[in-house]
């Protein structure tokens, strides 16, 4: 134990005999430290922010759909869920955040243009919050009521169509007998989406409604329900599975959209090999610095050996002076992307290239999410692949011939 | 005499008070009577573009509201291209692929057969009667004959994106012109009868014209080389196994 603190000082003072090259190298580890904390944060902000922007476009965390929906998502496959009956049994399980929806692809024309597009039938009550429109942002009015004989569109498809609000159009599509279905809507609001496509895709009408038009009485397409969060969703999952009964297909939502639940454990991935090739990188400069330390050193160590000192010591002087290297490092670099993130925790405008971001789907407002998980993965990662590179130089140092290092020149 | 004249006068204002024309019930005439409860007509369609040109003959046969059946007689490259419509629904066969293919609601409201009518204007030429309010603005008469100017608009919920509709429609049921004007009240395209004549018994436009106003050099011609009317079809005629395999 004495020894341990004999070497701890040796090694804090050998670390400070030639400050200007620990100076270097410690903001060589801060920096790489900053980069991987940093980088990672702002990656997991994007993935996060593209998940959300999904799941708020489709899926909600759960979904129910009937069992063949998933292979033909038309209006032949619709479930028969009453509101009433699920709103008591939901509000049984405590869950709050649901709504039904008719979800069919239909064709919206104006008397200039015609475009596909998804026709979502929604109960605008139940489906505040839940989807990626702002009720409050729309110019003109969201719908009011599932009867609501208007309908509601983007505002790029609007300019698309040359229509605006007040002005009719005409929406398309199919009953379940392969009928054409179609009717006059009065656009009676513009909405905008943090994501533009969803502007271009989507256009929402009152459920009652859209059913009346499809001819499918009160069916309707899906069901969604929101839970907390949306990397846990197991319980939520159990939950509405036993409420539902079993002719229907219960999904969370990275089956739903597999791409989205991909980027997910692709971004996990991603995370541990940006940090392992930062590392690489600075671990040239770190083992560079502790060859030259020992290299400088090589008569005093000699002596040490000489006089007795086990090369198990050297070898520990070595690497304990390694680590406190990286140790700093990595609190001032822990610290310094903590720093970084503070100013810009509400999000960094990148609408100068949204468009390009946008046929990602992502938005072009960037929140860095800052993940305990990622930081303790860094500065584990530098601290042990960090021990494992300082063992060459240790170990070479503490096998040099006591008679030859003393005399060498 | 004086007395005869007057009487007269009054006779024809009290018949034409009490025959307040319903302008609902001449466009459904008009819809009635250019296509009769069932008829086999000839013609020649046109497509005029700027570029080139090109014709088409066919055969058509309808019966009733919802039902025709249409075959492409020339030019032989596309001989044998044939389309149902029954119901608002179309589909169409070629030979060349030995398909049916019904056209997708998607595809309704676009060109059918390159031309400047939509397939909607087609299949559903008869919903002008049900769907739209229609008011007389005007009569006037032309060539010694009574026309009335209708202005018909569609109900609300309506599957229609123009604003209003204007139609021309002679006393004897031809339709002059029939413009279409989108909601702010734009005109946007029209059809226009070009020549009117008798055939198959009847008063009927022989040559129409439909183009897009923006684009006077772009129009499409329909010419009616010949038709009979109150012609004996049987409905099986116009089903699918007769689309593709055409007993004729």
């Amino acid at each position: 134990m004495h020894m341990v603190g004999i070497l701890t000082t040796l090694a804090w003072r050998n670390l400070w005999r030639n400050h200007r090259r620990t100076l270097i190298m410690l903001a060589a580890v801060i920096l790489g430290t900053w980069a991987m904390i940093f980088m990672t944060a702002l990656m997991r902000g994007m993935v996060t922010q593209m998940i959300q922007d999904g799941i708020s476009a489709l899926p909600g965390h759960i979904q129910v759909h009937h069992p063949e929906y998933r292979d033909d998502p038309s209006v032949a496959n619709l479930i028969s869920i009453s509101d009433t009956e699920l709103a008591a049994k939901f509000e049984a399980a405590d869950i709050a955040h649901w709504a039904t929806r008719v979800r069919v692809p239909a064709v919206i024309t104006s008397e200039y243009e015609s475009r596909g597009i998804t026709l979502l039938g929604v109960d605008p009550d139940r489906e505040r919050g839940l989807t990626f429109v702002d009720y409050d942002e729309v110019e003109g009015r969201f719908l009011e009521s599932t009867e609501d004989t208007g309908i509601v569109i983007g505002k790029k498809l609007a300019k698309m169509l040359n229509t605006r609000v007040g002005k009719r159009v005409v929406v398309m599509s199919q009953d379940p007998d392969n009928e054409i279905a179609d009717r006059g809507f009065r656009v009676v609001g513009l909405f905008t989406a943090n994501v533009s496509a969803f502007e271009e895709a989507f256009i929402f009408a009152g459920k009652s409604t859209t059913q009346k038009l499809l001819r499918i009485d009160d069916q309707v397409s899906e069901l969604i329900v929101f839970g907390d969060d949306y990397r846990n969703v197991e319980a939520l999952y159990d939950k509405v599975s036993a409420i539902v009964d079993s002719r229907v297909e219960v999904r969370r939502w990275f089956e739903v959209d597999a791409y989205l639940g991909a980027m997910l454990t692709i971004m996990d991935g991603f995370v541990f090999v940006w940090i392992i090739v930062i590392f690489l990188a600075l671990s040239f400069g770190l083992v560079n610095t502790l060859v030259m330390a020992v290299f400088e050193r090589v008569r005093e160590i000699g002596l040490m050996l000489a006089l007795g000192m086990k090369p198990v010591y050297i070898l520990g002087q070595i690497i304990i002076e390694s680590m406190m290297l990286l140790v700093i490092g990595l609190v001032l670099g822990t610290a310094l992307s903590w720093a970084a993130i503070q100013p810009i925790k509400d999000g960094i405008d990148i609408s100068i290239v949204g468009e390009g971001l946008d046929m990602w789907g992502m938005s072009s407002v960037l929140y860095p999410d800052l993940l305990l998980r990622d930081v303790i993965l860094a500065n584990v990662v530098v601290l042990v692949l960090g021990f494992f590179a300082s063992l060459a130089p240790a170990w070479r140092a503490a096998h040099y011939e006591p008679v030859a290092a003393l005399t060498k020149v | 005499m004086m007395i005869r004249i007057l009487l007269l006068v009054v006779a024809t204002t009290a018949v034409a008070h009490a025959q307040e024309p319903d302008a609902a019930a001449i466009v459904r005439d008009a819809v009635n009577h250019w296509r009769g409860v069932s008829s086999i007509s000839v013609m020649t369609m046109v497509i005029h573009r700027p570029g080139w040109e090109r014709s088409m003959t066919m055969r058509a046969w309808t019966k009733g509201d919802e039902k025709s059946l249409l075959v492409v007689i020339e030019p032989k490259k596309d001989r044998g291209n044939r389309m149902l419509t029954d119901n608002n629904n179309m589909w169409s066969f070629s030979p060349k692929i030995n398909r049916v293919i019904k056209v997708p609601s998607s595809m309704m409201g676009q060109s059918w057969m390159g031309s400047d009518f939509s397939n909607n204007d087609v299949a559903r030429a008869d919903e002008i009667v049900d769907v739209y309010d229609h008011t007389i603005i005007s009569v006037d008469e032309s060539d010694g004959v009574t026309v009335y100017e209708i202005e018909s608009i569609p109900h609300e919920d309506a599957p229609v994106v123009w604003g209003r509709e204007v139609l021309r429609i002679r006393a004897d049921h031809v339709v002059l012109l029939h413009s279409f004007y989108d909601q702010d009240g734009e005109l946007i395209k029209q059809l226009q009868s070009l020549e009117i004549g008798e055939m198959g018994g009847r008063m009927v436009a022989l040559r129409q014209r439909m183009g897009k106003v923006a684009t006077l050099d772009e129009w499409t011609e329909l010419q009616l080389l010949s038709v009979e009317y109150s012609v004996d079809l049987h409905d099986s005629l116009f089903t699918l196994s007769n689309l593709r395999n055409p007993r004729d």
